[in-house]
């Protein structure tokens, strides 16, 4: 097949420049268009069709991007996924689909626990078992040729581990499959102590890497973190220069820039990074590229080593929730990780209950707010999707009647959008009263301050679905 | 309140719809409402790839309270945010 050229993760902010031809590949996350349901019999992932129509008719070739059953973990995702991605596959014919090399889950006596963030497996030839017979397990549950994206790393790496490139190398090997070459990835590992990029390219079969991702990141508290936030450093261009001539079966060079950051940069800067990844995708020497399915079985792993990176993930998973123990005790990246997947959490909360926790921030101020998500955070497990980690908290405030009769309104803002959750996620059906005019309050809280006192017109609101 | 006296407000235009119904009589401004729940209703999937450091909650805490002297910060109307 001939190589597709250079485009960008989807956002709907980015839609002016799928439009414009500017980006000549949309690479899709599927996960970002499904919510969780518990409508029917049992829970469900369900695919927002509408908005998937709206994006399967551009006319870039696409790829699939997956985000939410990564393939380094000891435990697959415990909910049906398979047949909704494969509907998904089917309307948008990718040439391959890449998952990440990491965990967000595992298996603990209670039953499988969330991490609430995509985290790094183990690097051990246990892991590479377990991670190739995933590879496969997904390639076939989907039909299509799969890459595994080489993943970031705020850890130290341990004498006995496996050195990321070389990891990366043996997944691909025992799994026969395709590598998406995040370069943004290898870059902050190295800044954060852990292989060099050039180290790790040179232990990558690079006739493997059919795709690479491209970002820019930013510092936090000593490290370099894969932010997706703006431009890509002129550093990650110049390897990416060096080593594209040598990828013979390189198809597509992705920009990924999260919505939240575009104004950073703006339209125009996209366009100027996608200028720079063309002229990379100048430097191939070959037009017609190899992507296919595994020719061989991969190596199964055996019960020892599904205990042995189930162990590791549990250990990781426990310092992460401040478990005493000894395993990663002295790793500072315990500290860094705890607050990414602190302030994931906090940001899933404001974009599912914006109007709360405005509500809870002008009325009780900063530190007490963080206070109380802190207590939130760690008395509940977290959970990927934004309704379900928005409807854990407003049903933890709902147990706080006092706190809630404290602040003006915020027993009317907290109902509303509970309700808004219960119907998307249950079909529930609720009945609303409020006191007063909802887009006055809603407005006043929308410029962040909380009124004490609108005038009284009661009225009542039905959600459902 | 009878269901078919509501105005339904279909603030999801796409599916899986949520619907927001209120009676005839209300005094507030409806298309305001329908794009308010819209805003919430849209941010409720899958947060998307998630392996640096995501901001919603910093950049609402300071602008809520000012980070500098931890007041709330006081809006004048007009001046927007």
């Amino acid at each position: 097949m001939r190589g597709l050229g250079v485009g960008l993760v989807y956002w709907s902010a980015l839609q002016p420049l799928f439009g414009s031809g500017d980006a000549e590949v949309l690479e899709l996350e599927p996960q970002t268009l499904w919510t969780k349901s518990w409508t029917s019999s049992r829970p469900c992932y369900r695919l927002n069709e509408a908005l998937f129509d709206s994006i399967a008719v551009l006319p870039q070739p696409k790829l699939i991007h997956g985000v939410g059953q990564p393939l380094g973990g000891s435990v697959d995702d415990p909910l049906e996924y398979a047949p909704l991605l494969r509907q998904m596959l089917d309307r948008l014919n990718p040439a391959w689909v890449s998952e990440h090399l990491s965990f967000n889950r595992t298996r603990r006596q209670s039953g499988v626990s969330e991490c609430g963030f995509l985290l790094p497996p183990a690097q051990t030839p246990a892991a590479v078992r377990v991670a190739a017979e995933n590879i496969a397990r997904y390639g076939r549950a989907l039909g299509r040729p799969v890459a595994f994206e080489t993943g970031v790393n705020y850890f130290r790496s341990a004498p006995a581990d496996l050195r990321d490139g070389k990891f990366f190398a043996e997944v691909a090997e025992t799994a026969d499959c395709g590598i998406l070459l995040d370069l943004h990835n290898l870059w902050c590992n190295e800044r954060n102590g852990r292989q060099s990029v050039q180290s790790a390219l040179l232990q990558l079969p690079l006739d493997r890497v059919w795709e690479i991702h491209f970002a820019g990141g930013r510092s936090l508290d000593g490290y370099w973190l894969d932010a997706h936030s703006g431009e890509i450093p002129p550093a990650i261009l110049d390897v990416a220069a060096e080593i594209i001539p040598r990828l013979k079966n390189v198809g597509a060079l992705i920009f990924e820039i999260l919505p939240e950051h575009l104004e950073t940069i703006g339209l125009d800067g996209v366009q100027r990074q996608l200028e720079a990844l063309r002229q990379l995708w100048s430097l191939r020497t070959n037009t017609e590229i190899l992507v296919r399915c595994p020719a061989a079985r991969s190596m199964k792993p055996s019960a020892a080593d599904i205990a042995q990176v189930r162990a590791w993930e549990i250990a990781l998973m426990n310092a992460l929730e401040g478990a005493p123990g000894e395993s990663f005790k002295s790793d500072p990246g315990i500290g860094i990780m705890r607050r990414l997947i602190s302030d994931f959490r906090s940001a899933s909360l404001t974009r599912g209950m914006r109007f709360t926790i405005t509500a809870l921030l002008a009325a009780l101020g900063a530190e007490q707010t963080e206070l109380l998500l802190s207590t939130y955070l760690r008395s509940t497990a977290p959970d990927s999707f934004v309704a379900v980690e928005s409807l854990h908290f407003a049903r933890f405030l709902s147990r706080r009647p006092e706190l809630i009769a404290s602040i003006p309104y915020l027993a009317e803002v907290l109902r509303f959008e509970k309700a808004l959750l219960s119907a998307t996620l249950y079909g529930s059906t609720t009945e609303l009263h409020w006191s007063t005019d909802p887009t006055l309050l809603l407005a006043e809280l929308e410029v962040g301050r909380l009124p004490r006192h609108l005038p009284n017109t009661p009225s009542r609101m039905t959600i459902a679905q | 309140m009878n269901r078919f006296d509501e105005v339904a407000l279909n603030p999801q235009p796409l599916p899986p719809r949520v619907r927001v119904m209120v009676s005839h009589d209300v005094a507030f401004d409806l298309k305001k409402m329908q794009k308010v729940t819209a805003s919430v209703l849209d941010r409720l999937g899958c947060a998307g790839c998630h392996s640096g450091h995501i901001l919603d909650f910093l950049v609402i805490r300071d602008f809520v309270v000012n980070p500098k002297t931890l007041d709330v910060n006081e809006v004048m109307p007009g001046t927007g945010f």
